[in-house]
């Protein structure tokens, strides 16, 4: 192929092949990547027809379709049934108490004048976001163990010295761990976010509103909180997408038997299930219900974002 | 302007509670790296609130002494540097065209990737295909399989978009072809979204531990998350820690200054070069929008 010759306006009436034979290099950049899309993202979408289907695990081929058995058969086990509880609980209170936390964080931060302690507080918050969550496990033994814990500590220095709960092997407590785990490591990220959107406001608003008359407060409802409604939607919708993920990652880095009934999600019960007793097609069925409630919430949400805001739907 | 009263106390009290927040997102790391270089018995008697009790460091010496840490850490680095570059270089090459009006089938393909953001096959089909495709107990196991995120394929070709397309039209006039074009005029002056996907990257790679517990159980492949979940595991520690305290001058240490140990000696590397990595979080995340 001769680029060289090419004209550089594309005639208006070219076949799709005459198309390909000019632009075939671009194609062939998408190649790997689009490979990668086609066989790691979409063969396992298609993989999910095992949960429709009496999977032979010796003989695959062999799997014979059973429609939905697999499903009334997930809907009646109690495991179940108490992980899709611990599930919804724990990323409702997830929803509920980590989303407005880093719009308050940011507005408090954005309030602050000096600059060398601006970046200090947004280079602390945003500290636990950058490491795992295994590291955030030992830290969390580390702050509530009796034997040890940094939080015994604290309260020796205030004066406190009778016993202490332990917080990550109590039934009661540990999904409030979970919670404000996860709030504290993820609160950064979000805050930065919203800084990014406070810094877009024209201080001209500002200096517009103060003239008028208007004090700190009337500022942040009628220009701040506009201003960031957008970002603050769009971020809402792509947490209430995650409703039906309550954070394997972190729920699997703490494994601790003696919390199981409280902590065991829907994604510890696939593992579980599925890898452990190789229970292949239930397991599926599992994760299937979990990613297209999933989607549908998108989609929900979505819809409403729309109507609400036409700059802030996703799709 | 003058500020009142009201708005000064205002200010304190903000400034105050922010420090207090900033207190509590560093305390618990610092709290383990005082105890880590801590006097063992001194710490477990209690009252380390603040500084260390006493110093010392043999935690460290007896860690250090672990070929399974180096052999983790040597994997979990490996894996890193694979998977970034071989990610980020994936990334842009699939970008690119897509950032591209003129190619047909643009809309198609992105609403496609798109569509793997919003539902995905799940935790079974993917680990069946990565055992079908022969890749269990692999180094390849830790860099394929999360190779591309669709996230990271937004924020770049957002970024493409924005680079005037007469500088991509001149560059074609003079003869050059797509491939030459992406590595030779567009990455090269696009490091702010460059070093963003591939801090995106790097993180998680660095971070991940799901597909060391899923993909691999030959101990040489173990990655270093892998080796602190077992750590602090009721099952596991104590086969590692065994290994620690079989040492002749391991009695003085207990068990918790060596698990702080581990928990530093994995964390301080992070801990080094984040505030330089921070700033592209914004950089990524103000040209993320998937939306386009």
């Amino acid at each position: 192929m001769s680029i060289q010759t090419r004209p550089l306006a594309v005639p208006k009436k070219r076949g799709i092949f005459s198309y390909m034979r000019s632009e075939y290099m671009l194609y062939l950049l998408m190649v790997p990547g689009l490979l990668y899309f086609l066989v790691f993202k979409y063969i396992p979408m298609y993989g999910v027809s095992i949960a429709f289907q009496n999977y032979n695990i010796f003989n695959p081929d062999n799997s014979t379709w059973v429609g939905f058995d697999n499903f009334s058969k997930l809907i009646s086990q109690v495991g179940f049934q108490r992980a899709l509880y611990n599930n919804i609980v724990i990323s409702l209170q997830k929803l509920v108490i980590g989303f407005p936390i880093p719009i308050i964080l940011s507005l408090m931060i954005n309030e602050v004048n000096s600059r060398n302690c601006k970046k200090f507080i947004q280079t602390s918050v945003i500290l636990p976001n950058f490491v795992s969550w295994v590291v955030i496990n030992g830290l969390m033994y580390a702050l509530f163990s009796p034997s040890m814990g940094g939080i015994r500590e604290i309260a020796n220095f205030i004066g406190y010295t009778g016993q202490l709960p332990n917080l990550l092997t109590d039934v009661d407590s540990f999904q409030s761990v979970i919670v404000w785990s996860h709030v504290w490591k993820n609160a950064g990220m979000g805050t930065i976010v919203y800084l990014a959107a406070l810094m877009g406001i024209d201080d001209q608003l500002y200096e517009a509103a103060s003239i008028d008359g208007a004090g700190k407060w009337r500022q942040l409802i009628h220009i701040t909180l506009p201003c960031i409604k957008s970002t603050i939607i769009v971020l809402l919708m792509f947490r209430v997408g995650e409703v039906m993920y309550a954070g394997f990652d972190q729920i699997f880095a703490i494994t601790n038997p003696m919390v199981n009934p409280v902590a065991d999600i829907i994604d510890t019960f696939v593992y579980r299930v599925g890898l452990q007793n190789k229970q292949f097609a239930l397991a599926t069925a599992a994760g299937l219900f979990q990613s297209v409630i999933g989607l549908v919430l998108v989609i929900i949400t979505n819809a409403i974002a729309k109507k609400t805001d036409p700059d802030s739907s996703m799709i | 302007m003058k500020k009142s009263k009201a708005e000064i106390i205002g200010m304190i009290i903000n400034g105050v509670a922010l420090f207090l927040i900033a207190f509590i997102t560093i305390y618990p790391f610092w709290h383990v790296l005082m105890y880590s270089i801590s006097d063992s018995q001194r710490a477990s008697a209690g009252g380390l609130f603040f500084l260390p009790k006493g110093l010392d460091i043999t935690g460290y010496e007896l860690v250090l002494k672990q070929p399974q840490l180096y052999n983790a850490y040597w994997n979990t680095i490996a894996r890193t540097a694979v998977g970034t570059l071989l990610s980020v270089i994936l990334t842009a090459m699939l970008a690119y065209p897509l950032s591209l009006p003129r190619l047909k089938g643009r809309k198609f393909l992105c609403i496609a990737i798109f569509f793997t953001m919003l539902f995905n096959g799940g935790m079974i089909p993917t680990y069946l295909l990565v055992n079908d495709l022969h890749m269990i107990d692999t180094f390849w196991a830790l860099v394929i399989p999360n190779a591309m995120s669709a996230y990271n394929l937004f924020i770049m070709r957002n970024y493409f978009q924005s680079i005037p397309a007469s500088l991509e039209e001149s560059a074609r006039i003079d003869g050059a072809n797509p491939i030459t074009i992406l590595f030779r005029i567009i990455l090269p002056i696009s490091t702010p979204t460059l070093a963003a996907v591939g801090m995106f990257y790097g993180v998680s790679n660095w971070n991940a531990y799901l597909d060391g517990v899923l993909y691999i159980n030959n101990n040489s492949l173990q990655i270093l998350q892998v080796y602190l979940r077992n750590l602090f595991s009721s099952a596991g520690s104590g086969a590692v820690l065994s290994g620690i305290q079989g040492i002749s001058d391991a009695a003085r240490v207990t068990e918790e200054t060596l698990k702080m140990v581990t928990i530093s000696v994995s964390v301080i590397p992070i801990l080094i070069v984040y505030p330089y990595l921070q700033k592209y979080y914004t950089t990524g995340i103000t040209t993320g929008a998937v939306k386009g």
